[in-house]
Formats: C-alpha cells, structure tokens, sequence
C-alpha cells in the first residue's frame, strides 16, 4: 500500500478506477479511460493568465471613495476568497495525489491546483494595490473567526482523508500492530472502504466549495462592477471564475461517474450509502454562505445588492449545483434574483488574445519611442 | 416548413445556423447559461426528441437524455424540457 512515484507493475491504465488502484505510472496521454479530464487540462491551459496583465491601479482610488461598510464588504470578500484559494492551491494535490490512478486525472489535479495558486497570487497583487501594507488583511484571515468558521468545515473533510491516506501508506490496512487513531484522537478501523467514504465526503465537499461558495463573493465584486467601480478586480475575478467554473465541472464528472456505476462499483454503493450525508454538506455550505452575506451587509447593503438578494442567489445557485448532481432541487427560488451575473460569467473564448496564439512577435511591454515629424504628417486638426 | 424547437410544449420556429441557446433567447424564452462553452453545464435541459448536433465538444456531464443548449445545433425538429 505505500506510495511509489513510478509503479513497475505494468497495469492497463484504462481498466483502472480513478482512486485507490495502482499508482500512475507513464503519464501518458494518448489514450484515456476518461477523455474529458484530458479536455479539462487543455482548456485550462488554454485559460491561462497573469494577475500582473491586469491593471488595477484605478481600483485604489475608487476604494478611497467608497462607503466604510461598502470597503467592509470588499475587503472581507477578498479575505475569504484568499482562504479558499489557499486552500485549494495546495489540498487537491497532497489529498488525491497520493491515491489517484489515471495519467489524465493525475493531471488534472496538478493543473487544477496550479490555476488556484494564480488566484492566491492574484489577491496580493490586488491587495499590494490598494494598501500600503496589505500585512493586516492577511493576518486578519487567520483569526477572523466568521472565517474561521467556514474554514474548520472546508478543511476538516481533506484533513480527514490525508490523515488516514498516509496511516495507510505507512502502515498498510491490518492494524494488528499499530492501531489507526484518527485526528479527532479516536481509534478508528480503517478499511479500503472506509477510506473511499472520506475520499467520497472529500470530493462533496470539494464540489460543493466551487459550486456556491465562491458565488457570494463574485457576486458583490461584480455588483461594484456594475456601477463602473473596481473594474480592475472585477476583470481578475471574471477570470477566477471562468477558471472555477473548470474545477467545478471536475469535481461534478467525478461525483457522477461514481454514482452512475462507469467507475469503481464499490464508490456507485459508497455514492448511495453517502446520499444524505453528501446533501447535508451541500446545505450546510449554502447555510454558511447565507451567514456569511449577513456578516458582509452587517453595516449596511450596497446599491444594487442586499442581504436577502445574496441569500436568494445562494439558494438559486444551490439548487442548480445540486441538480447537475443528482439532488432535488432543495429551495423554492425558481428565477435568478440576480440575472446581470450571467454576463460577468460568460467564458468568453472567442476572443483570442495575440499572446494566445503563437505570435513570436507579439511583445509583452514594448513601446516605440522614436517618434518623427514625418510620422504626424498626415493628421489633420 | 419550417423547423420548430418545442420547449416545455411551446412550439417556436428553429434557426438551424444558430445554437439551441440562441435560439431560446432570440424568443425571449428564459434560460440560464454561464460559460456558453460547454464546460460548465448551466444551460443543461433534457431532450424529448429529435438530434441536437454538437458543434463544439460538451465538456460538461450529461446524463442520458440531456443536452447543452449553449454548444449544439438542430437541423430539424427538436423538443426539449428545462430543469425547473
């Protein structure tokens, strides 16, 4: 059961399961057992951007000017984004790395992963621009406790399943030796089984986090938006969310692969045995996000938006991520109480930037500054 | 004759140059759509009958008898349900 970086077993790729068989060997990428996580990677790759292509510097006064409760909404917002991209720069990776078995989804994962360490490093670049010393924005994020509170919740899922991977890598599953005390401090069997329930929770969890919690947030940057304010944050979360709608179609192909019976059978029993507790992960998250767009409004709405607003595209935005997996729509909102956001969400791929394509003389920067009288010649006043 | 898009058992005539999203939105019908790329599933509905043709790869899961409205065409007649 320990982990190794190259497998020699020379086992068929396609006939794995996407967890918990053998570890990856050749990446390769010829062939797939399934091909969309292939076509996740070249899209995201093709996605890729730059905090620093976007200029911001016009942000800093338009906070200047605003409200107190409207910069307590803006900042907060940032701070949580700043936690979920923290967490997920990193988790994916040391959580499902070590267990995952096909080339193409191992990928994925580091593809993935990658994209949300540009998000982490997009946050300081809008932070640098609007304070001095951004320092006790970050520091804030570690003892804001309506931050703490989501952030136990998001974290306790992947803790879980790490915990108990790497009891499993060391140890193997006989524990007849060395008993498995789990991070709560209790002895706990540890089963394959067991594990592909936390690796089943995890991933609820995952999916979850993509579907609604981030909304809330892009919600109210978007909203500043709308009234010509903070274009240049709006600009870098339009692109945080085209990349996070990506994720959050992973996270959906996983959870219905498994439940519809195409990958290992033991997940399909795992994915009916766990279909309330995965729910109930669902609701809580909405739950929290409701809570947390009373934390933003606290002081007072922002124009175009409110508490109830939010709350209302929370469930709205619930009930469409529970349906692309399976769950009945649990809320009664039926119309988007915000329907200008679909255009802030809009993919955008038909325009392609020359830097897109492989121009070689397409420069980052340059200018010209041999300027001629000639080169006036023809203007006209 | 004309082509026709029948959704939640309202008829409308079909442009076949244009997406089935299109389409709904050219007769002011309600849709939801985000990426309008296929990946991220927002315009899922369910298809009653007919062929949607894909014009682009539909990244996102489709259970069977679902289809993205955002990145497919119908040549001929086409009905569909929303999710509501």
């Amino acid at each position: 059961m320990a982990y190794t970086t190259f497998s020699k077993i020379p086992n068929d790729a396609l006939k794995e399961p996407m967890f918990f068989g053998n570890p990856v060997n050749v990446a390769r990428y010829d062939q797939q057992r399934f091909e969309v996580f292939e076509k996740l990677i070249e899209k995201q790759l093709s996605f890729f951007w730059r905090p620093e292509e976007i200029d911001v510097s016009r942000d800093r006064i338009d906070f200047l000017n605003l409200p107190d409760h409207e910069q307590h909404i803006f900042i907060s917002n940032l701070k949580y984004q700043t936690l979920l991209d923290s967490i997920q720069g990193r988790s994916p990776n040391i959580a499902l790395l070590p267990i995952v078995s096909l080339p193409e989804l191992e990928t994925w994962i580091e593809t993935w992963s990658f994209s949300e360490t540009i998000h982490s490093r997009s946050y300081t670049h809008i932070l640098r621009n609007l304070f001095t010393d951004p320092s006790e924005v970050f520091e804030d994020i570690v003892t804001n406790e309506e931050i703490q509170k989501r952030a136990s919740d998001i974290a306790g899922y992947y803790d879980d399943l790490i915990h108990a991977t790497q009891f499993m890598q060391l140890h193997g599953l006989k524990q007849t030796e060395t008993d498995y005390i789990n991070l709560h401090g209790h002895k706990e069997t540890l089963t394959l089984r067991s594990l592909k329930k936390k690796l089943y929770l995890c991933i609820c969890s995952i999916n979850a986090l993509e579907a609604i919690r981030f909304y809330v947030s892009f919600a109210c940057s978007f909203a500043f938006a709308e009234r010509d304010l903070l274009e240049g944050n709006a600009k870098i979360i339009k692109l945080i969310a085209r990349d996070e709608a990506l994720h959050l179609n992973s996270t959906q192909q996983i959870l219905n692969l498994w439940a519809d019976g195409k990958d290992d059978p033991e997940m399909a029993e795992i994915a009916i045995e766990c279909f309330a507790e995965g729910r109930e992960i669902f609701m809580q998250a909405a739950e929290q996000e409701k809570e947390w767009a009373k934390y933003l409004f606290k002081d007072g709405s922002m124009i175009g938006l409110n508490e109830e607003i939010l709350c209302q595209y929370v469930e709205y935005i619930s009930n469409q991520r529970m349906q692309a997996i399976g769950y009945e729509a649990p809320f009664d909102v039926k119309s988007n109480p915000i329907p200008w956001i679909n255009h802030w969400l809009v993919s955008d791929n038909v325009q392609v930037a020359p830097q897109e394509a492989e121009i070689s003389s397409y420069l980052v920067g340059q200018i010209n500054s041999k300027v001629d009288s000639d080169d006036l010649s023809t203007f006209e006043l | 004759m004309s082509a026709k898009l029948t959704v939640d058992g309202i008829e409308y005539p079909l442009n076949t140059e244009k997406t089935l999203l299109e389409n709904l939105e050219s007769q002011a019908v309600k849709v939801e759509f985000h990426c309008r790329d296929g990946h991220c599933g927002a315009c899922r509905c369910l298809l009653i009958s007919g062929q949607p043709e894909y014009i682009s790869y539909p990244m996102a899961y489709l259970r069977d008898g679902d289809v993205l409205t955002c990145c497919c065409t119908a040549k001929d007649d086409i009905k569909l349900a929303t999710y509501r």
